[in-house]
């Protein structure tokens, strides 16, 4: 739920996915689901010449299961707003 | 004192680390470096001044003694998200 | 996956688990995303020869093996000679 809540705060951001097939994709993060699912918008392949098979693509979905990493825009990160609410999190879980 | 005493389940011991640098180690033979600041139950991890270092293995059967030649490569990121189902460890900070 | 309204009717690029990928207008959808595409091809990569298209027609891919879902942009597709793109095939998903 955390991480879902972080994804929703960087809407509209440009970010790079890098799937585990190593394709790397850099767009505008329209939304995200329960899943991590993402869609971008806008969207650019890194190393357009090895990867040219998107090179149509405007927009896509992206199924969260396949996401290895997702670089972020660190200005719009805050980080200690994080850690307070991963401890947050972190007690509920344990009180349950 | 003793610095286990706030552990009594695994993921203490990486509630513990946020905010320090920590090292994580991935499927695909990866590796990371980078200062935790939020992670969840399925070890969805969001780090900062990341420095990922990708160990590729070329012709693992041949040459003597059956071993390959390790390529290193590394790379570096401002603020990263990592997908829990490729972590294989989180390891709190080295004291060096 | 919640929000496959907006690609009904576009033509769609998916791309599978085992790196296949088929283009097609995306005629319908279901909860388990589950797709029909009408019109469909696939498109062959290979680095020595150009893209080779293979007509599938009407073609219905379980949700479970796509992992990707673009919207293409079908000017610009236009422009594109396939026969001049020599690219490798898209890696599978390796877990």
């Amino acid at each position: 739920m955390l991480i879902f809540s972080v994804f929703k705060t960087l809407t509209d951001q440009r970010v790079t996915v890098e799937l585990k097939n190593d394709l790397s994709i850099t767009g505008t993060l329209k939304s995200v689901d329960q899943f991590l699912n993402i869609r971008l918008d806008a969207i650019e392949v890194s190393d357009q010449a090895r990867h040219p098979h998107m090179m149509a693509v405007k927009n896509c979905f992206i199924r969260g299961s396949v996401v290895r990493y997702v670089q972020l825009p660190a200005e719009h990160v805050d980080t200690q707003l994080l850690e307070d609410a991963t401890r947050r999190e972190a007690a509920s879980q344990t009180k349950r | 004192m003793d610095t286990s005493a706030g552990i009594q389940e695994p993921f203490d011991l990486i509630r513990l680390s946020l905010s320090e640098r920590v090292f994580v180690k991935l499927r695909g033979d990866r590796e990371l470096t980078g200062i935790l600041h939020a992670y969840d139950g399925h070890m969805n991890l969001i780090l900062s001044e990341v420095e990922e270092t990708i160990m590729l293995v070329d012709g693992a059967d041949s040459g003597p003694s059956g071993q390959g030649i390790v390529n290193v490569t590394k790379r570096k990121m401002e603020m990263l998200f990592v997908r829990g189902d490729g972590v294989i460890l989180v390891s709190p900070p080295s004291r060096t | 996956m919640s929000s496959l309204q907006g690609y009904v009717d576009r033509r769609v690029l998916l791309i599978l688990q085992d790196g296949r990928a088929i283009i097609g207008v995306l005629s319908g959808y279901d909860q388990k995303s589950n797709i029909v595409l009408s019109d469909s091809k696939e498109r062959v990569y290979s680095i020595d020869d150009g893209v080779e298209e293979i007509p599938l027609g009407l073609y219905l891919v379980k949700g479970d093996m796509i992992i990707l879902i673009g919207e293409i942009d079908e000017e610009r597709d236009s422009t594109i000679d396939l026969s001049t793109i020599h690219a490798d095939p898209i890696p599978p998903i390796r877990y």
